[in-house]
């Protein structure tokens, strides 16, 4: 296998699309285009990844319309639908093109359009992620999921629903650096957690999640360019590198697991992923965790091997975690902030890890210019999950 | 002097108690003073009102564009025994909610309009108006009928209210929906906030209304950032 | 009669599992026996949701993950006032959705 690079990345603003689907996608690639200086050198394939076009905006085969709109013909076009973690599933094959040498120049790009639909059907689609007789015809929510995952821990490990709002508040702050960020607000444990005006601004979402402990309904595209290592260099000035890739599966329905507390495949890729870059969570010096809900950023944490099981929410509590920390979460502001159009999420997850790695984030850069980044994508409710090491440099 | 034809066609106006004056923090940490605004402040209301009157999004349109004319109505002593609450964040407006006594004892609600959108300005001054009805003006019951689908989950499901559909709301739609004193005050604790007395400084900053600036305003309402998976 | 919820009992090895799946999780075998889920179990973990699909119009529904004495885990509606994690439960097959008009039944639980 041949060493694979990030050569280029770009980015849409999340929230609300002004436009289609399909031009959010095309600004997103045509930056990561630009940044990577391509100059006639053509993509030989592209990797769209994406959750639920068919349902909400009437689309189907985006990669070939993509693939149209921005003139790439001939090259070879697939579109991945792999639930949260399209994003990561397209970014692996294209990592796999262009290190078996199938592929020198890989276009990865992820685009959701959730808004065109209202937040009731955009809950709902979501949830037909669950298990169709076990889960989903209880009326059971992704966010449902998520409290039944979470009381568990909590009652467990002693995680408060204060722990659960210092994760938001922290992704939250992050988020107002990152002019992409879907939301760009702060918000203080009083007026959403102690205060006496807290239970109103903060309601019941699925007990014990509120409002703040989930993530929004975003639009947003991300994209990528990738390229063999030894190409690396003449397209692209900070190419980072792609050190490590790893994936889990486990059982569909949350309460099959032996143990609902335990995310078994987010444990397993985590493994795979730091086993392929000869690396151990000591080496990470920033992750973009997948927190759709406050508490899976705590609890993934600990799966991926950064704190002892159930010790993340103390690491939190001593602000290990903050932009300034020992180990920076989320700094782009995470699915929180940032937001989490879904297929699109692990895309836009490598794209802010490279940025951090190059040195470019900006006002949300961590200020330890880290050599090593993390992330977890979390497909389902943890049936499928993603992880990837990058690192600076070829 | 109103002379003779102007005073028919206004009519006589039941006594109100007022709507004392309270505060609450929001999710960001600002708070947001919720007062009773008078018919002098309408022409002020109407000027930030206007432009939202062309938004598509949600129902602000026909909501705003109703509010606008019930106001105005209020304002040229069309309406009887109207009454509007404003929400204020560092003098901004944030939100304006309207009703009247329809008599005594039952009240109508009309419209709830949220300004600064995505941290529950429309939850919080909803509740105020129920809390101006049951508690103030003293009513047995308000009618209450919702014309956008996040307006029947916040009020119909989350009170929850019970239909009196023998009612004919007098927004004309869908007939009417009631909150009892019972249902009220079974909601109050989780539904009811704010502090009162509003210091007087703070108070002061909700006069005169300011209006927000136009475009993040517009944004902010195109945006729904209240949306969650 | 309400049809029963059945988890499936490996022929071969006699693994108990639910929800049912092509190979047996233990020994890969193909054949299954149907096994009622019923009887009395343990609350593990629950919720109150509050958002819901747009087919549903109370203002919340309780769910919870239920070990069952018969041998598997479920998920299941709690029509039970204030649960609490660790309280036993029996179960019944009641409506839990109404889809595209039709009513679905599943699993009911409430306190013992």
């Amino acid at each position: 296998m041949r060493d694979v690079a990030i050569v280029g990345v770009g980015s849409t603003q999340f929230g609300r699309a002004q436009w289609s689907l399909l031009k959010m996608m095309c600004e997103a690639s045509h930056e990561a285009i630009q940044d990577a200086s391509l100059g006639d050198r053509k993509i030989d394939a592209v990797f769209v990844a994406n959750m639920g076009s068919a349902r909400n905006n009437r689309m189907a085969g985006l990669a070939s319309a993509l693939v149209d709109r921005m003139n790439l013909y001939p090259a070879a076009a697939e579109t991945i639908e792999n639930g949260p973690a399209s994003g990561a599933s397209a970014f692996k094959m294209g990592f796999l093109g262009v290190a078996s040498g199938f592929y020198d120049v890989v276009l990865v790009c992820g685009g959701e359009r959730m808004r065109e639909v209202n937040n009731l059907e955009a809950t709902e689609f979501v949830s037909f992620l669950s298990h169709r007789y076990a889960e989903y015809v209880y009326g059971v929510t992704l966010p449902g999921l998520a409290a039944l995952f979470a009381r568990m821990y909590m009652e467990r490990y002693g995680v408060t629903n204060e722990h659960l709002a210092m994760v938001a508040i922290k992704n939250h702050a992050n988020g107002l650096l990152n002019r992409k960020a879907h939301i760009r607000d702060s918000i203080t444990m009083e007026g959403i957690l102690t205060g006496p005006d807290a239970i109103n601004n903060n309601p019941w979402v699925s007990e014990p999640l509120r409002f703040y402990d989930c993530c929004p309904v975003s639009d947003g595209s991300s994209a990528l360019i990738l390229a063999p290592a030894n190409l690396a260099k003449e397209l692209c000035r900070k190419p980072v590198r792609v050190a490590g890739i790893g994936q889990g599966t486990d059982t569909h329905a949350v309460h099959e697991r032996p143990d609902p507390t335990e995310l078994t495949a987010v444990r397993i890729a985590s493994q795979k992923a730091f086993h392929m870059a000869g690396l151990t969570p000591q080496d990470i010096g920033v992750a973009e965790l997948h927190d759709a809900f406050t508490i899976l950023e705590i609890a993934e944490s600990e799966e991926a091997g950064f704190f002892p099981k159930g010790e993340g929410h103390k690491a939190l509590e001593r602000g290990e975690t903050q932009i300034n920390g020992r180990l920076p979460i989320n700094p782009s502001g995470g699915l929180k902030a940032r937001g989490h159009p879904v297929g699109n999420t692990g895309v836009s997850q490598l794209v802010e890890l490279s940025l951090q790695l190059r040195g470019d984030a900006g006002k949300y850069q961590v200020p330890s210019r880290p050599k090593h980044g993390f992330t977890v994508n979390f497909g389902g409710f943890g049936n499928n999950v993603i992880a990837t090491v990058l690192s600076e440099g070829v | 002097m109103i002379d003779e034809l102007e005073a028919m066609l206004r009519p006589p106006v039941l006594e109100m108690a007022p709507y004392p004056p309270k505060s609450i923090v929001l999710a960001n940490g600002q708070t947001m003073v919720v007062r009773q605004a008078s018919i002098d402040e309408v022409d002020a209301m109407l000027r930030i009102i206007q432009p939202v009157t062309w938004l598509n999004r949600d129902f602000y349109d026909i909501v705003s564009a109703r509010l606008f004319a019930e106001l105005l109505g209020w304002k040229k002593y069309r309406v009887r025994n109207e009454y509007c609450l404003v929400g204020t964040v560092n003098g901004e407006l944030a939100g304006i909610v309207n009703g009247r006594m329809f008599d005594e004892q039952h009240g109508v609600s009309y419209h709830t309009l949220a300004l600064k959108r995505g941290v529950r300005v429309g939850a919080h001054l909803f509740a105020a108006k129920m809390e101006h009805h049951i508690e103030y003006l003293k009513q047995d019951e308000v009618w209450i009928v919702a014309e956008s689908p996040i307006g029947h989950r916040r009020w119909m499901i989350e009170y929850p209210l019970q239909t009196k559909f023998e009612v004919q709301h007098e927004l004309g739609g869908a007939p009417s929906w009631v909150l009892t004193r019972d249902t009220y005050f079974k909601a109050k604790p989780r539904l009811v906030t704010g502090t009162r007395p509003v210091p007087p400084e703070l108070l002061a900053t909700s006069y005169p209304i300011r209006e927000p600036d136009l475009q993040t305003m517009l944004v902010q309402i195109e945006d729904t950032l209240e949306a969650r998976i | 009669m309400a049809r029963n919820i059945e988890a499936a009992k490996c022929v071969q090895c006699g693994k108990l599992h639910y929800p049912t799946h092509f190979y047996c999780p233990s020994c890969k075998g193909t054949k299954f026996q149907g096994v009622a889920i019923e009887g009395e179990g343990t609350l593990v973990t629950w919720t109150r949701s509050h958002v819901l699909p747009l087919d549903y119009s109370t203002m919340y529904i309780t769910l919870g993950i239920v070990q069952m004495d018969m041998g598997v885990k479920v998920m299941g509606q709690l029509d039970v006032g204030t649960p609490q994690t660790g309280m036993r439960l029996r179960s019944r097959i009641g409506k839990v959705r109404e889809i595209q008009g039709s009513d679905i039944k599943g699993l009911v639980f409430t306190a013992i």
